[in-house]
């Protein structure tokens, strides 16, 4: 089912939104650079601007049409999660998170639900001046999840946060996406969010679409890879404490060592890994410090600035992007169907 | 009294100078200001014409009732508001100038409509300026003097404000001990207000975080 279909028309004095597209969902990512248009398109879904010309329909629902319809974004049933947290001052987190009127309190099964994957519940009856940075954004996207909304529109929701509070984050949304099951949108100039999240994207220039499609196709391409991350879903089948790793499971007899984690056995996490981390190599090494030499092969590489990407296979078709030089990529000769190794150190794979 | 007169249509009209996007917002703003920059008294003689027996209002009130204003108890109320409304319209202006937009769009993406939002989210954050505003216009109607002469005149029991009174004692033979009297009650509770006031608006900062 269409999560969205969206034309919009609208000229501002500095430039021109021009922008038509539709998504099955369940999460669209709208990549772009800041001044691109990106937020403009999500105050327009909500309903909190209205574009000159414009059809928009939310799972089908018109909420805007060129014809002069236009739903009050109090009607949308549009959950609405921005940068800043923007908590009510005034009003508990309590408060907060029961504000909306459809919120049918914290004891209903879905409250529950909710309140579980962002661990809210030891935060209740704190203010929201004594929370953290990362405290707020959870409790801003429960505030929104607990309104029941139809559509769950994040604007750069980690984009305030450090590195390790956004992945904190981030791992937040996989799950809100594989349990909570609400399609989402999720506005964001950093790829690795996109690809780690969206099932689809659309990229943004100027107030046009310059690209869409599969996350990770799309952004591989060239002017898009910065600060690149690959982020896989894979099940915890062992811990070692006393080393200090948790081995996750690739499929086809390989795993991945990561820094131990507290996640249960059995549970899937999202593994993040920095592309520039990655070290091919042609042959088996031996001796190495580094825990993870996964057998890969070589599904395609892209030109990409003063970089090669290398998109590999590994374990059960898992996809795996490493950064390259171009003179690397040429002596190692890696091209389509060609067997590497994918060197990574334990530390740069993240539990997220 | 006058305090409590002007609040309802202070917190609109605050409202609606700070949000409302139209050219025509700054003649509106203008026209609530007036009083600010006019000699009181002249604006005590435009009442006068609006309020007195043969004036509009006057004679509308009296045909209704058959009371009249002018000179009255209600005439010391209607001055010492209009006079104080454009401190109110501009502090509570402020007020909600300072308050974050964003926190209003948020509300209404929640399921709250404008007015709903208006009063749970914009109102209590900008209560500080709301009391500021309401200790201000009673202030000022302490003081008024100009403007409540001309339609009020100095009738004791009923239209004898504390200034007008200082006035009156200082005129009569042996009044300076009344006068002294009055004016020591008359700092004093505009001290009191005030500090009621800054203390209101301390425990407010501190209960939103605010350093």
């Amino acid at each position: 089912m269409a999560i969205l279909d969206v034309a919009i028309t609208h000229r501002f004095s500095r430039f021109a939104l021009d922008v038509k597209f539709s998504s099955d969902g369940p999460v669209l990512g709208i990549f772009g650079p800041s001044g691109s248009g990106k937020s403009t398109i999500l105050h327009a879904i909500a309903g909190l601007f209205a574009p000159k010309v414009a059809d928009i329909s939310v799972r089908t629902r018109t909420v805007q049409s060129h014809l002069g319809t236009f739903v009050a974004p109090e009607r949308r049933e549009i959950g609405y999660v921005t940068q800043d947290a923007l908590l009510f001052p005034h009003l508990s987190v309590r408060q907060n998170l029961l504000y909306a009127p459809r919120a049918d309190g914290l004891d209903s099964l879905n409250a529950k639900r909710i309140l579980d994957v962002l661990r809210l519940e030891p935060l209740l009856k704190r203010t929201p001046a004594t929370l953290s940075g990362g405290e707020k954004q959870r409790v801003a996207l429960g505030r929104a999840l607990l309104s029941q909304p139809e559509l769950l529109l994040l604007d750069e929701p980690m984009s305030a946060l450090d590195a390790a509070l956004s992945r904190e984050v981030l791992a937040l949304l996989l799950e809100i996406k594989e349990v909570l099951r609400v399609p989402m949108v999720l506005v964001s100039h950093r790829a690795h969010e996109i690809a780690a999240l969206c099932d689809e994207c659309i990229v943004l220039n100027e107030g046009r679409i310059a690209a869409k499609g599969d996350p990770l196709e799309v952004l591989a391409r060239p002017g898009h890879s910065a600060g690149f991350d690959n982020i896989l879903r894979l099940e915890i089948t062992r811990h070692e404490r006393d080393k200090g790793i948790s081995w996750l499971e690739l499929g086809s007899g390989q795993e991945l060592a990561a820094p131990l984690s507290e996640r249960a056995l059995g549970s899937r996490a999202s593994v993040g890994i920095f592309a520039d981390e990655i070290i091919l190599c042609l042959e088996k090494p031996r001796g190495l410090s580094a825990r993870n030499v996964l057998a890969a092969m070589v599904r395609s590489t892209v030109e990409s600035g003063p970089d090669t990407i290398v998109n590999l296979k590994i374990g059960q078709a898992h996809t795996l992007l490493a950064h390259v030089t171009h003179s690397a990529a040429a002596e190692l000769n890696l091209t389509q169907g060609r067997e590497v190794f994918a060197i990574i150190k334990t530390s740069g794979c993240v539990i997220l | 009294m006058s305090v409590a007169v002007s609040l309802v249509p202070g917190l609109l009209m605050g409202w609606l100078l700070a949000r409302w996007q139209s050219p025509l917002r700054a003649l509106l703003q203008g026209v609530v200001m007036l009083p600010l920059v006019l000699p009181p008294v002249v604006t005590g003689y435009l009442l006068l014409k609006l309020f007195g027996a043969r004036g509009p209002l006057g004679a509308a009130y009296e045909g209704v009732t058959g009371g009249r204003i002018a000179y009255t108890t209600a005439a010391c109320v209607i001055a010492a508001a209009v006079v104080g409304f454009p401190l109110m319209v501009e502090s509570i202006r402020l007020s909600i100038l300072g308050v974050d937009r964003r926190l209003e769009q948020v509300s209404r993406t929640l399921g709250r409509g404008r007015w709903a939002t208006f009063l749970r989210v914009t109102l209590p954050l900008s209560l500080p300026g709301i009391v500021a505003g309401s200790v201000l216009t009673f202030a000022r109607s302490l003081g008024e003097f100009g403007a409540t002469i001309i339609l009020a005149g100095d009738v004791e029991g009923e239209t004898r404000t504390i200034p007008i009174a200082v006035y009156s004692a200082l005129n009569a033979v042996d009044g300076d001990d009344a006068a002294m009297r009055l004016v020591l009650v008359s700092v004093a509770i505009s001290l009191l207000a005030l500090l009621v006031a800054f203390a209101f608006m301390g425990w407010q900062r501190r209960r939103l975080g605010n350093p």
